[in-house]
This record gives C-alpha cells, structure tokens and sequence, in this order.
C-alpha cells in the first residue's frame, strides 16, 4: 500500500476514536461523558434559542423585561393592594418580584425541555449527539433571561431601598437547584412526549397549579402549619424563600427542608437520566 | 495492512409500524386500545404491533480508504443501515465498530435557523456535525469561498435562495473532514457545476485516504466514484463485490422500476399500473443485443407491455438521458405519428432510432406512457443503459455532434 501524504502518520492512526455500536445494555449507561465532549454543541443550541427567541419583534430582548415586570405589576394590583395578602413587611412588588424571577426562569426551563427533543425532532432524525444536550439547553438557555431581569429587579429594590444581604452570594446554589428540578421534570417529560404528545397539553395546566402551590403570591407564613412540612418538600419553596432570604434579607429558610426537596430532585434527576437514556434509543423512530 | 474502517456482524433492525386505525398518538389511546386487547386474549397487547425487520442479517467489512456503494430497491434498507453506521439508531441486533470520525450527510442543511444569518448558522450546523468552533474559525473562509455566498454571509438564511441554501450546507459537511464519511443521495441537490464540485470534494477525501460510503439510486455516479458495490435486498446483503457486476445484478433485478419523480404521480407498485413495461430491450439495426453503441449507429428498442383491461390512446415514448442527468433526445409514438389502438394483455412495440450522434458517454433509456389527449402519465419506468463510443467526442463537445459544412469566403 502506498503512503497516502496527507495524514495517517501512525499516531494519528491509532488516535482514532474506535466506536462500537449495538444495542444497549444495562440501565446505568448514562454516558455523561459524551455529554461533555459535545459541550460546545451545547453552549451552540442554547445560543440559538436565545438569539432566535426575540428575532423579528420590534420590542426583541426588552421582552424578556416587560414580562415579568407586568405580571409584578397585575399581583401586585390584584393580591397586593385588592386581596391584601401579607407579604412579610415588605414591599409587595419587591416581595414578589424576588419570587417571580426565580419561578418565571423555571417554568419557561420546564416547559421548553419537555418540549424541546419534538420541536428539534429534525435533528434527531439526521444527525447523531448525545440527546441529552437538547433538553439541557433548553434548560440553560432561559438563564439569560433571568439575568436580564434580575437588573430590573435590583433597580426596584433601590426604588423601594431594601438593600440586599451577603447571603446574595448564595442564590447561585438556589439557581441551580431550580435549574436542576426543571432539568428532572423536563428529562421525563420531553422523552415521554416524543411518543405522546400529550405532555404539550398537560405541562401548561401543570405550571400553573405548581405556581400556586409555590410561595410567589403569598408568603410562606400563610400556610398552615400542618402543611408546611409537605410544602416545604416542593423544590421551589426552597429555591424562593432561598431568593428572598437573599436579596431581602428574610429570615433564612430551613435548610434541612430545602436539603430534603434537594435529595428529591437528585433522585428524580437521576431517574430521569436513566428513563432518558431508555427512550433514546427509539428517539430517531418515533418523534 | 489497512485496517478495518467499518465492521458490521450481524446487524439487525426491527421497527415497529402501527396500523392506522391503531395508532397510539396518546396515552389515553394507549390504555384504552392495550385494556381492550387485555381484556380479549391475555398477549394481545404485544400482538398488536405489526413489526417489520428493515435490516435482517447485515454483514460485511469495509477497510480504510475505500470507497463503497449501497445499492437496492427503495426499502431495502439502505438508508436504515446508515442510520444505524451514524448512530442516529440503534440496531435491534447486532453490532458494528467504527474506526475514525464520521461525517454524515444524511440531509444537509440539518439545524439550520431560518431566522439566522448564514455566518451563525455555519457555526451552528458546525456544532451539531461534531466541529469544535476553533477547527471552524480555521475552516470558515473556505467554507464560504466553496458555496460562493460572500456577499450575503450575513444575511438571514431565510432570505437565501433555494441553490444558496443547499450549496451553504453542503459546504459545512463537506469540510468535516471525517475518516469516514457517509452519504446519502446527497449529491442529486444543486445545480450541476455544484454537482461536479461535490464529486470533486469526495474523490478528493478518498484521495485523502478517507473511508467514503455512498448511497444512490445513481448507478452513474456509484460508477464513477466506487469500484466496490454492497446491494442489499430485502435488509440482507444480496451481493458484494466489483461495482459493475454488482450494478449489472442490480439493474438485471430491477430494471424497469418506476422512476424517482414519477412515483408521486403513478405510485411504486408496478402491480396497480394500467399499463406498465415488463421488457424493455436495447438491440443494434439488426435486432442483436447490443449495450455499447458506435457513434452514429441506430438503434433498436423493444418495449414489451402487459396492460390491465383496456387502455386507450396511449402514447408511448423513449427518453435518453445522459449520466450527468442531461436529456438529450426523447421520441414518441405521438410525435412520430404511429397510430396506437387500443390495448389490452399483453404485447410489444418497437422503435428504431434514426442515427445516434451522442458523444461518447453512459446514458439511460427510460421509458414514458402518456395518455396521448389527456396527457396523464401511465408509467414512468427505468430502462436500461448503454455506452456510446467515440475516441473524441466527449461531454466537452456537448450533447450531439453531427458534421457540419465548411467552405472558404471570397
């Protein structure tokens, strides 16, 4: 055989990744590790989603500002001023706001990962990486967002001078805690709609009773107490009193309750890894 | 030695095909259809899928450097196996080992945004193909110079026209670079200057020493860029081995299957045709076989036809095309003014050619039944194909050459 020039010198010949393929065995194969290799791709898919997110509206990225800032605006009206629900001396809209953020960021991750492996169904069709980085993007992506409002909230705050604690070094951990229950949630349920599309009915519906059962309108104080054990268990109690322990300087939350809700959506993260890679495999046959 | 590129042992695909009037789209479907069932017969509910094997025992060895055909009918699963070699699905059985990157062409143009510019969607389709963004930084201006889009590189791809589009595309997953690049029909997209150009890229990566697998219906261009053919039937392999005798099994098989654009129109099961070709033979003037043609030699077509009931006023015609999917002459019963009557069974009907002044190429005869007043298709089926021979004449010349007349001025 003739030496080809261009390449193949015998390094190079035996530092060719050697892929085996078959069906897979074994429920623990998760493989994050491909995950990792592929990280570009993800930091690629959740640059699109937010490039693309405001492309052709006249507002574009102050959207991602006017929303949550409405919506403060019509709780406010309507639980602060009409319904009087207590907000723990604060200022209603500041007590809100510190609350929608963290929620609003983790709806929209939720509802855009169970979705996401449908709506990039031409992907999965044509071209081979880790699934897994579909639903993480779009659980990343949303983070932007957040950011952006998170100026407008601190702009608030100065307006009604509540100056915010050292414990706001903490709320990163309180991100990523939603960001991994969204990432739980979005993992069962985008792989569950890829053969039921069911899921893009029900998530909505499902959003929206979660988001009364979270402390965003009204504070903690107002549960009674022999539900607040089971409420604390809902992971975004944890990560919204986390938030407004933070910024407002509430008294802090039970961190062995937020620890309990944490070991929950480890557990549920997990299964969700484990049902993700199961279904991956008729992806590509099904969606 | 060359090592292995590609090993498949034993690869198997099963796919489960839901009848219509049975299809899940819900789980309310699901658990009301698997309770009836459970409640009828107790297995019910696993019979309920139809399954079907796409690929049943799929075996074979590809070494480095080669570059290999997959042939077969429409459903032979094909395009399953090169699924499963881009590991976009996972086989039911079997196994296959990959050595080096692959490059896959599935379809191009995969994760494009409308909504962004042509710079931001290189980056992006880069991504999604297995390019690191500094290996693009360094490929960019290559990229763009090879699908000629400069000027609108930042313009929205939505704004592009249907040939940009396919040539930005194309020209990502052509500068992958992989050791083994799969591709899939691929090459039917563009015009065919950029056509010509992708051939080029690929005998370029096979030069390259790059392990290329190649999928077509195009047995002209399997011709031209493999010298080994794996035609697989039915998801087995039915042959593998040299490309023209595997192309000569292949079209002794399937000769007269219905054309690629005409399946929309007519369907793909000659069965149901009204009328359809069953022989479609090639002979020189005197009536011998014949598959390689001087220069200027007539030619004799005999179309044997089996028509279901009776078809009235039909219009039969031959069509030459060239191998670079150049038309270059057509005849007809309607043109020439043969009466045809109508028909019914079976029969046959014989052309002659006036003299065939082609240059010397591949070409293909296929073979076209109109209604003559209507002018809605009967069939549309592949004929077969012949060389014709000059020691001159080529594609450079053009598509016919016939001596002109010269004379000096006063």
């Amino acid at each position: 055989m003739s030496t080809p020039v261009t390449l193949a010198a015998p390094t190079a010949e035996s530092s060719k990744p050697i892929v085996l393929i078959g069906p897979r065995r074994g429920l623990l194969d998760l493989d994050l590790w491909a995950v990792w290799q592929y990280r570009e791709l993800l930091y690629f898919l959740a640059w699109r989603e937010t490039k693309v997110r405001y492309k052709q509206t006249m507002l574009g990225v102050a959207w991602a500002i006017f929303q949550p800032l409405l919506t403060v605006m019509i709780f406010a009206a309507i639980f602060g001023s009409f319904a009087k629900i207590p907000s723990d001396g604060l200022p209603y809209p500041v007590f809100a706001f510190a609350a929608l953020l963290p929620w609003i960021y983790f709806s929209e991750a939720t509802v855009r990962s169970s979705t996401s492996l449908v709506s990039d169904a031409n992907l999965l069709r044509k071209v081979y990486f880790p699934r897994l980085i579909i639903p993480l993007a779009a659980v990343i992506a949303p983070i932007v967002d957040f950011a952006l409002a998170f100026v407008v909230l601190f702009g608030m705050m100065r307006w009604y001078r509540v100056a915010p604690t050292w414990n706001v070094l903490f709320l990163p951990l309180f991100l990523v805690l939603a960001l991994a229950t969204a990432l739980a949630v979005g993992l069962w349920l985008s792989a569950l709609n890829v053969k039921y599309r069911d899921v893009r009915h029900t998530v909505p519906f499902v959003m929206q009773v979660w988001m009364y059962a979270s402390p965003i309108v009204y504070p903690v104080s107002l549960v009674p107490e022999q539900w607040r054990l089971l409420f604390a268990l809902n992971p975004m109690t944890g990560v919204i009193e986390g938030f407004r322990w933070g910024l407002l300087g509430k008294q802090s939350p039970d961190f062995a309750l937020i620890g309990a809700s944490a070991v929950v959506v480890v557990g549920l993260l997990f299964g969700g890894l484990v049902f993700f890679r199961r279904m991956e495999r008729i992806f590509a046959d099904v969606v | 030695m060359r090592m292995n590129a590609i090993e498949a042992r034993h690869l198997a695909k099963q796919f489960k095909i839901m009848a219509a009037a049975r299809r899940h789209d819900t789980l309310r479907d699901q658990l009301a259809d698997s309770l009836k069932s459970w409640l009828r017969r107790p297995d019910a509910s696993r019979a309920g899928h139809e399954t079907f094997w796409a690929l049943k025992d799929i075996s074979f060895e590809i070494k480095e450097g080669e570059t290999v055909g997959i042939i077969g009918r429409n459903g032979a699963g094909k395009s399953t196996l090169l699924k499963i070699l881009s590991r976009i699905t996972e086989p039911t059985s079997g196994q296959a080992t990959i050595r080096g990157r692959v490059g896959s062409l599935l379809e191009v143009g995969t994760g494009f945004h409308p909504e962004l510019s042509g710079r931001e969607n290189l980056y992006l389709s880069g991504a999604i193909l297995g390019m690191s963004r500094a290996e693009m930084e360094r490929k960019f201006d290559a990229i763009v110079a090879f699908a000629e889009i400069e000027q609108f590189i930042d313009t929205p791809v939505k704004h592009y026209s249907s040939g940009m589009y396919v040539r930005l595309a194309f020209a990502v997953a052509a500068h992958l670079d992989p050791d083994i690049l799969l591709i899939d029909e691929v090459l039917s997209v563009g015009d065919l200057a950029f056509q010509t150009k992708c051939i080029e890229h690929t005998k370029r990566l096979q030069a390259s020493n790059s392990t290329v697998l190649f999928v077509s219906h195009n047995m002209f261009s399997i011709k031209s860029m493999c010298r080994r053919v794996i035609y697989l039937s039915g998801g087995l392999v039915r042959y593998d081995g040299p490309s023209e005798d595997g192309i000569a099994l292949y079209e002794e098989e399937n000769r007269l299957e219905t054309l690629p654009w005409a399946v929309n129109q007519v369907g793909a099961d000659l069965d149901q045709l009204a009328l359809r070709i069953t022989a479609t033979e090639i002979m020189d003037e005197q009536g011998r076989p014949c598959h390689v043609f001087d220069h200027g030699q007539r030619m004799r077509i005999r179309l044997s036809f089996e028509a279901r009931g009776e078809v009235k006023d039909a219009n039969f015609g031959v069509s030459v095309f060239r191998s670079d999917n150049v038309a270059c002459c057509h005849f007809n019963t309607a043109m020439d003014q043969f009466p045809v009557p109508d028909l019914s069974g079976t029969g046959s009907i014989e052309v002659l050619t006036p003299p065939l002044k082609l240059v010397a190429e591949l070409y293909v005869v296929n073979v076209i039944v109109r209604n003559t007043t209507r002018g809605d298709l009967l069939t549309a089926q592949v004929g077969p194909s012949f060389h014709v021979r000059h020691e001159q004449l080529n594609t450079h010349f053009g598509v016919f050459h016939e001596a002109a007349e010269w004379s000096w001025g006063d």
